[in-house]
């Protein structure tokens, strides 16, 4: 456009100039129309001279003075150019379109609507014409006009032609290279021309309908996949005004885009993308994705960023579409460019679209998990990998929303994971697997900071009741979940392994916070209750007996606590207690528990400074170093252990519960509480009934009352019928008494233990494999025996010396025992 | 002087290589282009015939053929006053396709358009679809229907000025009342006036 100043100089200087002319010419217009003759003047004799400016400048002037008469100038102009077009002298086409072009820019903008019809009539004119030359002529002309802002609506003005030429032109085949190049830039600017004259204007023809966008987005992008490579920048320079500056039709195009899609609203971004998926799926452009992925991250960058979720919630609802030879690779394809896009939607993104996108994404995860199942022969190589970019995308997501929301949505995907109850189907075992897989990857990008923040108590209960499903790797995917929640202080890439040695290891310790201690009271016997159970299970892997070990140890650095230190340490003697005496474990797996006892025992002394403790523990390594190498950390899958070697061969090597209490004491910590019962079931199957209230158990009792004898054996009976390795080995011994006891609880003798492995062994194996009938018939003959034992243990309960919970190991122990002795005995002695 | 008092738009359809562009070429230029490559999205034409001493302008869109254009193809249908679908008498499949492309039609085009179903390439020795096959589906479906061979000429005019003269005696009973919205730039008025001034200046 020219500049204002230069047009008023032009002014004046025509004023002064032609004034004259203009007086004494009236008189020779009734010859022939006097805007007739100052048209005709500006055409040159021969096309090559152009137009003669002198005359065009009093044409200018003329139109200016008299606008009434603009629009039987353009209208000739237009007939004497038609001529010339059909005579194929293409010199006076360019010139009279040159005048055109100069009269529209000098018009006022009042005059211009007269003008405007027959100059849009001539560019469609020269549109018409098959020469190159002229369409390129014709859409500068366009483009020059639509870059005048009109202030006077145009109701009947028309662009269904304009827009369906450029996009014609934007799939120009001409043979010559260059020339293929320029009628595709011509085309493209053509149509960015059309959109600015229409997007702004209401009242003019609506761009955003689908008859229109179908024809301009597929224009723009089929010159967009033509690049050798792409490149997305957040934006393009400024300086790329691209009226000039883009010579390469890829790029005009993405200019093009990105200003289509800046200016689009919410109600017509979708008309934007329809097009854009269906060409995806028609140019079969998904796979490689890197093509859509550009795309879509210019679409992202450029929309208004309050719509940006729209094309998240577009790309989500197309991801299953057919199309485009869909299979799984496509989809997957789709689900990458959907993870590329998501975090820059995710800023923007607020309340239920959050959690619609995440409901979407699960839905499609279960749709894709179902299709898995059930086609599980071929292509699950590539089902797999739509899961992990879904998968991907969810975490993306998750990554860039605050941290309230990624509680909230894990929350929403724990909700959504089957729950462990029944025989779970394959089907199920594989979603658990997927949304825990999701769940880790979303707590992946959570910064803890406050466990009951991370930890709200619905969250907590729904993550350990999964902790017990019956799969050993989706076990162990759980733990990895805690593991992120839990390790603050990036202490959890260090504790992978059990070990012993944790002065190399350089932990970071700080001291455990109140809230946080709040917490573990609250919620602490649920947690550790929770873990024990995951190492009672018959199977576990190394794998899933390290990751607990890990969850564990990180507990017991992110509670660091004198008052959290008694629940650890009988936490821990309670493991190595099942170690020995949970008849369901392998010999592998017990060793694996002793090791993790020993080592987490160690840890204890270590984090919260207590060198006495530090000492025992130390001496207890020391001594297993000599003898029991496969009692210590590293844990490995195989143990090759002779028999005298056997864990349960072995007491003195086991932490005893007196000796921690005695160094709790030393170190002025109350060890009372250590000698309380401990409310750690033995048994690998409790009740599901009874597991579902913990949390709430945990929070409303309190632990203290959890030491309530009474609560234990009833549960336990509850289990024993399913579980008849429930037991404890002082109901072995033949002389009970006080002694006996005693010795008993800090370990059988040698003799014992191997008897008492051999039968359990053979008891393990008889109530497997033998038929009821021949149970209850083997059991028969043992009366004697069990008489004779309830009366030991009538006589026992008599005896006054041992006060409930007052103390003794052997009291409570024996406390416990009651109660299945008396019914269940046959079992336990066989 | 060259104006018009009646503006068509006619569309081409059919699969790939069944000869629509050289069918359009034929006609606006009169030459069969041997070896004539692909058409890629859309291409554009034009051309104004004479009827009963009225100049009829036809604007022709050529579509591409191939699949993958389908989308951009389609949107071209919607203000066609005229389809053309074209099917290569030498090649069954694209016989076949007809249906597929009725669908189409039937779903993105006006309802009242006229459809004209063209047999091209009578100059081949090897026809496969007899002329009555392709006669009987064009009367099936409400369609007229003509053989014709771009490559020889034969039939192509007439084709395109059969289209001409139907189309123009449709808009005379109605004055072109339903096509008023779809006219190019120029609005209806304009153009009575446009035709008043040439009469005029004539």
């Amino acid at each position: 456009m020219l500049p204002i100043n230069k047009i008023t100089h032009r002014l004046c200087f025509m004023m002064s100039k032609t004034l004259y002319i203009t007086c004494c010419c009236g008189c020779c217009s009734a010859l022939r129309p006097r805007y007739k003759r100052l048209v005709d003047n500006i055409f040159p004799a021969l096309p090559q001279d152009g137009l003669v400016k002198s005359n065009m400048e009093k044409l200018t002037f003329y139109s200016l003075s008299s606008p009434e008469k603009l629009d039987r100038i353009g209208d000739y102009l237009f007939q004497k150019a038609s001529r010339d077009i059909y005579r194929r002298r293409h010199g006076f086409v360019i010139i009279a379109m040159e005048a055109m072009d100069q009269l529209l820019l000098a018009c006022h903008s009042q005059t211009l609507n007269l003008f405007v019809e027959s100059f849009l009539k001539m560019v469609q004119k020269l549109l018409e014409s098959t020469d190159p030359q002229l369409q390129i002529l014709a859409t500068q002309s366009f483009v020059r006009f639509a870059n005048i802002e009109e202030d006077t609506p145009s109701y009947h003005r028309r662009y269904d032609f304009f827009v369906s030429k450029f996009s014609a032109m934007c799939h120009s085949n001409h043979t010559d290279k260059p020339t293929r190049d320029s009628i595709r830039l011509a085309g493209i600017r053509g149509l960015q021309g059309v959109i600015r004259k229409t997007v702004s204007d209401d009242l003019v023809e609506n761009i955003w309908e689908a008859q229109h966008m179908d024809k301009i987005v597929p224009s723009l992008l089929y010159n967009m996949q033509g690049a050798e490579k792409y490149e997305t920048v957040l934006c393009l320079e400024p300086e790329t005004d691209t009226r000039e500056g883009i010579e390469e039709p890829p790029k005009l195009a993405e200019a093009c885009l990105r200003e289509l899609v800046g200016r689009a609203s919410y109600g017509h971004i979708r008309s934007v993308l329809r097009p854009v998926l269906t060409h995806f799926d028609r140019h079969e452009l998904w796979l490689p994705c890197d093509f859509a992925v550009h795309i879509f991250k210019i679409i992202m960058f450029s929309i208004q960023a309050q719509y940006s979720y729209s094309v998240v919630e577009a790309l989500m609802q197309h991801l299953d579409a057919s199309g485009g030879g869909s299979g799984t690779r496509v989809r997957a394809a789709r689900a990458t460019v959907l993870s590329n896009i998501v975090a820059i939607a995710a800023g923007d993104s607020v309340g239920p679209s959050v959690l619609e996108i995440i409901n979407n994404l699960l839905t499609n995860l279960r749709a894709s998990v179902a299709r898995d199942s059930e086609l599980s022969f071929q292509k699950e190589s590539d089902e797999r990998l739509y899961q992990e970019a879904l998968i991907n995308a969810l975490g993306e997501f998750a990554d860039h929303l605050p941290d309230f929301q990624k509680i909230d949505i894990m929350m929403f995907i724990v909700s959504k994971i089957p729950s462990g109850r029944g025989k779970p189907t394959k089907a199920d075992c594989m979603l658990q697997s997927i949304l825990l897989k999701s769940l880790l990857k979303v707590g992946t990008t959570y910064k803890t900071t406050e466990l009951s923040k991370a930890f709200p108590a619905a969250f907590l209960e729904a993550l350990l009741r999964v902790s017990s499903t019956s799969e050993a790797r989706t076990r162990a995917l759980l733990q990895r979940i805690l593991h992120t929640l839990l390790d603050r202080r990036a202490n959890a890439p260090l504790l992978i392994v059990p070990t012993v040695n944790y002065e190399q290891l350089g932990l970071t310790v700080e001291k455990c916070s109140r809230p946080d201690l709040i917490f573990i009271s609250k919620h602490g016997y649920a947690i550790f209750s929770s873990l024990y159970e995951g190492l009672q299970l018959e199977s576990n892997t190394a794998e899933n007996i390290s990751a607990i070990y890990t969850t564990l140890s990180l507990l017991a650095i992110e509670l660091a606590s004198e008052e959290t230190v008694c629940d650890m340490l009988q936490l821990i003697l309670a493991i190595q207690q099942s170690a020995i005496s949970n008849p369901v474990l392998s010999a592998a797996q017990q060793c694996q528990l002793h090791a993790v006892a020993v080592a987490l025992a160690a840890l204890v002394p270590h984090v919260l400074v207590l060198p006495p403790l530090g000492d025992y523990v130390k001496q207890i390594i020391e001594a297993r170093r000599e003898e029991a190498e496969h009692m210590l950390p590293p844990l490995s899958d195989e143990y090759d252990v002779p028999p005298n070697k056997l864990p349960n061969k072995l007491p003195y090597l086991m932490i005893d519960q007196m000796a921690l209490g005695e160094c709790l004491k030393a170190s002025g910590i109350e060890p009372s509480r250590l000698q309380t019962a401990s409310p750690y079931t033995g048994g690998a199957t409790v009740g599901l009934a009874h597991r579902h209230s913990w949390v709430e158990a945990g929070a409303t009792q309190g632990r203290d009352s959890l030491a309530d004898i009474s609560a234990g054996p009833v549960t336990e009976l509850d289990s024993a019928n399913s579980s008849p390795g429930v037991q404890r080995h002082p109901a072995q011994s033949e002389s009970v008494s006080l002694e006996a006891l005693r010795r008993a609880a800090s370990g059988p003798s040698e003799a014992e233990r191997r008897d008492a492995e051999r039968r359990k062994v053979s008891l393990n194996n008889t109530f497997r494999t033998a038929p009821f009938d021949h149970l209850l018939h083997i059991t028969q003959p043992k009366y004697e025996i069990q008489d004779k034992l309830e009366e030991i243990f009538n006589s026992i309960s008599e005896e006054p010396l041992l006060p409930v919970g007052a103390g003794s190991p052997a009291g409570k122990t024996q406390n416990q025992v009651q109660p299945y002795t008396k019914y269940l005995t046959e079992l336990f002695l066989y | 002087m060259e104006d018009y008092k009646f503006l068509f738009k006619v569309v081409l359809v059919g699969n790939a290589g069944v000869g629509k562009t050289c069918l359009v070429r034929r006609f606006t230029q009169g030459l069969f282009p041997p070896g004539q490559g692909a058409t890629i999205g859309v291409d554009f034409m034009i051309k104004t015939v004479e009827v009963d001493g009225e100049k009829v302008k036809l604007q022709i869109w050529d579509t591409a053929g191939q699949e993958r254009f389908r989308s951009i193809t389609q949107s071209y249908y919607r203000s066609a006053h005229a389809l053309i679908l074209v099917y290569d008498i030498s090649c069954q499949p694209t016989f076949d396709c007809l249906p597929d492309w009725l669908r189409e039609i039937e779903e993105y085009a006006n309802n009242k358009v006229l459809r004209i179903l063209v047999g091209n390439k009578t100059d081949r020795e090897d026809r496969e679809i007899p002329r009555h096959i392709g006669d009987d589906f064009a009367q099936r479906n409400g369609m007229y229907f003509l053989e014709t061979s771009a490559k020889e000429a034969e039939n192509v005019e007439r084709l395109f000025m059969e289209i001409a003269v139907e189309l123009m005696e449709q808009a005379k009973c109605k004055e072109l009342p339903k096509y008023d919205g779809s006219l190019g730039p120029i609005n209806d008025k304009n153009k009575a006036v446009a035709v008043a001034k040439v009469h005029v200046l004539n």
